[in-house]
C-alpha cells in the first residue's frame, strides 16, 4: 500500500497543513484518509475531513457518513454521526457535536455512489476532560456552605438546646437532692435519675443524628463515576434497531423441564410480562390473558399476528415450541 | 366565702379525681377502645404477612388511607404547639388551664402519626435501612428528623412543666394510690420542692424549649407537605404547600383540643376552670384560621387554574365536579366557611356551637388530606385510565385503631398525669387577685381580695413565681 506514486501526496500535504492529523488508509481501489482534531472537549462542534482518493485523483461527490461503534442494552451497533458529499477536492466535512466525555471507536464509511467494496477507515479522538457536560453530571447546584454544612449546624443547634433543656432538668432534681425538706409531710427524698436518662436519651439522638447526617452518602451511586452511573446513549430519529423483546428473565431459567416453569421465564424473556404483568392477569396496557386466552391454535394466531398495537412475533423470534410452554404456563393458572 | 386555699384546695381536688376515682363506665370505656385497638393489630397481622396487596393500594395510587392519618395526626399534634408555646410566650393568661390538654395531644399524636408511616410500609422490617442507607437529601429523610425532634422536644416540653404538678400528686397522693403510682410520681417528681433553685431552672428549661418547639413545629409540617411539593405531582407541586400545612395543622389541632377539652370537662365537670371563654377563644382561632385556610386555597387554586394546564384541567375536575367533589364542597362550606358562620353569629356562639365547628373542622381537615393525598397521584403522568383507589376493611380497621389509640393514650394519662397546670393556674389567680382585678378564672370569689399574695402553700408550689 505504500507503493502509490508521490504525485497525489504533495497535493495531500497541503490539505494536512488545514487539518490537525492525517493518516491515510486504502481499500480496495478507493483510499479513505481523514483530518480530524486529536483531542476534543465535550460541547465542541468538531470538523472531520474524510479526503477520498482513487488513483491518486479525488473522488468527487462520493458520499460517506461519520459513525461510531456502541452498545446499547446490551447490543453493539453503530450509530451515524453526520453525512456528507465530497467536493471536487474529495473532501467531505462533516460536522459533529461532542456530547459524551468519552468516544468509542470512530468510522469513516463509504455509502456510495456504486457498491464498490470500501473498508471503512478508523480511528480514534480522545475527549479532554473538564469541558462542560451537555447533561448534568451531577444534580443540583452546589452552593458552598449551604448544601448540608448549614442543614447540619442547624441540627447540631436545635438538638443542643433540647440537650440543654434536658440538662436543667437534671439540675432541677439535683438541687432538690441537696436542698433541705421544706416540710416534714414530704415524703423521703426521690430520685432525679428520670432527669438524667432524658438528658442522655436527648444526647444520645442529637449525636447519633448528626452522625447518621454527616456519614450518609451522596448518593449511593457515584454520579460521577461513569463506570457505575451513566447516561443512556443517544438514540437517533431513523437509526434502525431490530426489536429484541425486553428481557427480564435469565435465558437460562427457561430450562427446567418443567413447561409450566419455563414458561413463566419465557413470559418474561419475550417481554410478555411487560403489558401483560408477570403472572399473566394482564396490567395497564395489556388484556388478562388468562381470561382472555382460548384455544392454542388461535393464542398462536394472535401472537404472530399481534393485535391491537401489540407486538408480533414471528417464528423465527418466538418458537411454536416456546409459545406452548408459554400456553401451558397461562393455562395452568386458569 | 371563698378564701384562696379554698379555691386551691378546691381546684387540687378536681384535678387529682380523674386519678383518684375510677368508675366503671371508664372500664368500659378503656376495654372499648382496647378492643378496637386489638382487631387493629389483629388486622396488621394479616398485612403484614400477606403484604400491602391486602389494601387498597397499588402500584400508581400507592398512598392511601395511612398517609392520610399521619398527615392529620402530625397535624393535629400541633395543638399543643400553638396554644402552648405561643400563648405562653405572648404571656396570654387565659391559657393556664388548658396548657396541660394541648401538650398531651401533641406528644400522644406524634406517636399514633409516626406509627402510621411504619403502617405503610409494605417490608417495615427494613425500617432501620433509613439510618444505615439513609440520605439526608431525600424529602423522606427530613421527616424522620423533624418527627423525631419534634417528638423529643414534646415530650420535654410537656413534662418540663408538669414536674411541680406532679410533686404536688407525689405529696398529696402518697396514701391514697398504690404502690406503683407512689413510686411513679416519686420519681419523675425530680425531688421538685419549690426551692428557689428549682425553679430558676425549671423556667430557664421551659424558657427553652417554649421558643425551641415553635420553629421545629412549623418545620416538621412543613417538612411533611414537602413529601408532597418536592415531585413533580400535578396538585402537589406548590410552593404554598407548607403554609397550607401547617395552617390546616394548627386548624385541626385547635379543633381537636376543644373536642378533648369539650368532653373532660362534661366528664369530670370541670366547669369552673374550662369556661365558655376559653371555648369561645378557641373558637374565634378556629374562625380565624378557617379564613387564612380559604385565602390559602384561593391562592393555590386561582394561579392553578388560571393558566390551567392539560393535565391541571384532570386534576381539577375531579376535585372540583367528578370524583372528589363531595369531599371538597364539604370542606369548603362545612370545614372553613361553617366555623366562621357559627363564630359570627351571637346565638350559635356558645360551647356547643364552637365544639360543632370543631367536630367540622376535624372531618373536613381529615378529608382535605385524604383528597390532597389520592387525588394528586390519581392524575395519570401518561395517557392511560386514572385508577382508583378506596380504603379496604383493613385499612380502615387500622385506621380506626389508631383514632382509638390515641383516645386510649390520653384515656391513661388521665390517670396518671395531672390535667391541669395547678402551679400555672394559681399564680395566675393570685395574680388576678392581687392586681384587685377580676380573676382571669371564672371562680366563686366575692370576698375582699388577700393582702399576701405569695404566701407559702402546703406543698411549696407558690413559692417563687415562674415565668
Amino acid at each position: 500500500m505504500t507503493s502509490r506514486p508521490t504525485r497525489w501526496f504533495v497535493r495531500l500535504s497541503v490539505l494536512l497543513l488545514v487539518v490537525l492529523s492525517a493518516s491515510p488508509a486504502f481499500a480496495s481501489s478507493i483510499g479513505i484518509s481523514v483530518g480530524a482534531p486529536e483531542t476534543v472537549t465535550v460541547g465542541q462542534q468538531v470538523e472531520v475531513k474524510a479526503i477520498l482518493v482513487e488513483d491518486g485523483q479525488p473522488v468527487v461527490g462520493a458520499e460517506v457518513a461519520l459513525t461510531y461503534q456502541t452498545t446499547f442494552g446490551g447490543r453493539s451497533g453503530s450509530v451515524e454521526l453526520a453525512t456528507a458529499t465530497t467536493d471536487e477536492s474529495g473532501v467531505a466535512l462533516m460536522v459533529y457535536e461532542q456530547r459524551a466525555a468519552h468516544n468509542d471507536e470512530l468510522q469513516i464509511v463509504y455509502l456510495g455512489p456504486g457498491t464498490d467494496p470500501v473498508d471503512s477507515y478508523s480511528f480514534s479522538i480522545t475527549v479532554a476532560e473538564g469541558g462542560a457536560q451537555l447533561y448534568q453530571s451531577e444534580s443540583g447546584v452546589e452552593i458552598p456552605f449551604v448544601n448540608g454544612t448549614l442543614v447540619i449546624l442547624v441540627i447540631s443547634l436545635v438538638w443542643f438546646l433540647i440537650a440543654l433543656a434536658a440538662i436543667r432538668l437534671v439540675q432541677v432534681g439535683k438541687a432538690g437532692r441537696v436542698g433541705k425538706l421544706v416540710s416534714d409531710d414530704v415524703g423521703e427524698e426521690g430520685s432525679m435519675w428520670i432527669g438524667v436518662a432524658l438528658a442522655s436519651a436527648a444526647i444520645f439522638t442529637a449525636v447519633g443524628m448528626v452522625i447518621v447526617f454527616v456519614r450518609a452518602p451522596v448518593s449511593n451511586t457515584d454520579l460521577t463515576d461513569p463506570a457505575v452511573y451513566d447516561r443512556t446513549p443517544i438514540g437517533y430519529i431513523d437509526a434502525t434497531y431490530p426489536y429484541e423483546g425486553f428481557g427480564l428473565a435469565d435465558t437460562s431459567s427457561a430450562e427446567t423441564g418443567d413447561p409450566v416453569v419455563d414458561g413463566k421465564a419465557l413470559s418474561l424473556q419475550y417481554g410478555c410480562a411487560a403489558c401483560h404483568a408477570p403472572t399473566g392477569l394482564g396490567g395497564v396496557v395489556g388484556v388478562d390473558l388468562i381470561e382472555e386466552v382460548g384455544s392454542f391454535n388461535s393464542f398462536v394466531e394472535d401472537v404472530r399476528e399481534g393485535p391491537k398495537g401489540m407486538p408480533a412475533y414471528s417464528e423465527s423470534s418466538l418458537s411454536d415450541a416456546d409459545l406452548q410452554k408459554i400456553y401451558d404456563f397461562l393455562k395452568a393458572r386458569e | 366565702m371563698d378564701t384562696m386555699t379554698n379555691w386551691h384546695e378546691r381546684l387540687i381536688r378536681k384535678t387529682t379525681r380523674p386519678t383518684l376515682v375510677t368508675t366503671y363506665r371508664y372500664w368500659v370505656w378503656v376495654a372499648f377502645l382496647v378492643a378496637i385497638v386489638a382487631n387493629g393489630v389483629f388486622q396488621y397481622s394479616k398485612q403484614w404477612s400477606e403484604g400491602l396487596y391486602v389494601t387498597g393500594m397499588r402500584d400508581r395510587i400507592s398512598w392511601g388511607l395511612y398517609i392520610t392519618a399521619f398527615v392529620f395526626f402530625i397535624g393535629i399534634s400541633h395543638a399543643g404547639t400553638l396554644i402552648s408555646a405561643i400563648l405562653r410566650a405572648s404571656k396570654a393568661t387565659w391559657r393556664a388551664p388548658i396548657t396541660r390538654i394541648a401538650e398531651l395531644i401533641t406528644a400522644v399524636a406524634l406517636v399514633v402519626g409516626a406509627s402510621f408511616v411504619l403502617i405503610d410500609m409494605g417490608r417495615p422490617e427494613r425500617i432501620f435501612n433509613v439510618f444505615r442507607y439513609g440520605r439526608w437529601q431525600s424529602p423522606i429523610m427530613w421527616d424522620v428528623m423533624a418527627i423525631t425532634t419534634y417528638l423529643t422536644a414534646s415530650v420535654i416540653y410537656l413534662y418540663a412543666p408538669m414536674i411541680p404538678d406532679l410533686a404536688l400528686y407525689r405529696d398529696r397522693l402518697a396514701n391514697k394510690v398504690g404502690f406503683i403510682r407512689r413510686f411513679f410520681y416519686e420519681t419523675v417528681a425530680l425531688n421538685w420542692r419549690g426551692l428557689p433553685s428549682q425553679v430558676r431552672f425549671l423556667g430557664k428549661a421551659i424558657t427553652i424549649m417554649m421558643l425551641l418547639i415553635m420553629p421545629i413545629a412549623v418545620s416538621v409540617h412543613t417538612v411533611v407537605s414537602w413529601i408532597f411539593a418536592m415531585t413533580l405531582r400535578v396538585g402537589w407541586n406548590t410552593s404554598i404547600f407548607g403554609v397550607l400545612f401547617v395552617a390546616g395543622a394548627i386548624f385541626s389541632g385547635v379543633a381537636t383540643l376543644v373536642l378533648v377539652m369539650a368532653t373532660l370537662r362534661r366528664m369530670y365537670h370541670w366547669e369552673e376552670y374550662l369556661t365558655p371563654k376559653h371555648f369561645l377563644y378557641l373558637g374565634y382561632l378556629l374562625a380565624a384560621f378557617a379564613g387564612f385556610m380559604i385565602y390559602v386555597n384561593i391562592n393555590e387554586y386561582l394561579t392553578e387554574g388560571f393558566k390551567l394546564e392539560e393535565s391541571g384541567e384532570f386534576a381539577f375536575r375531579q376535585l372540583f365536579i367528578d370524583d372528589f367533589a363531595a369531599m371538597f364542597w364539604f370542606y369548603v362550606i362545612g370545614g372553613l366557611i361553617a366555623p366562621i358562620v357559627i363564630m359570627l353569629i351571637p346565638k350559635t356562639r356558645t360551647v356547643a356551637g364552637v365544639v360543632v365547628a370543631a367536630i367540622l373542622v376535624d372531618i373536613a381537615m381529615f378529608l382535605e388530606r385524604y383528597f390532597i393525598v389520592v387525588t394528586g397521584l390519581r392524575v395519570p403522568l401518561m395517557p392511560y385510565e386514572p385508577a382508583s383507589y378506596a380504603p379496604t376493611f383493613i385499612e380502615w380497621s387500622i385506621f380506626i385503631a389508631g383514632v382509638a389509640l390515641f383516645l386510649l393514650l390520653i384515656t391513661i394519662a388521665l390517670k396518671v398525669l395531672p390535667m391541669f397546670a395547678v402551679w400555672e393556674m394559681t399564680e395566675e389567680h393570685e395574680l388576678a387577685i392581687a392586681r384587685q382585678t377580676e380573676p382571669v378564672l371564672q371562680t366563686g370569689y366575692e370576698g375582699p381580695a388577700p393582702g399576701v399574695s405569695g404566701s407559702p402553700g402546703p406543698d411549696g408550689l407558690t413559692e417563687g413565681g415562674l415565668s
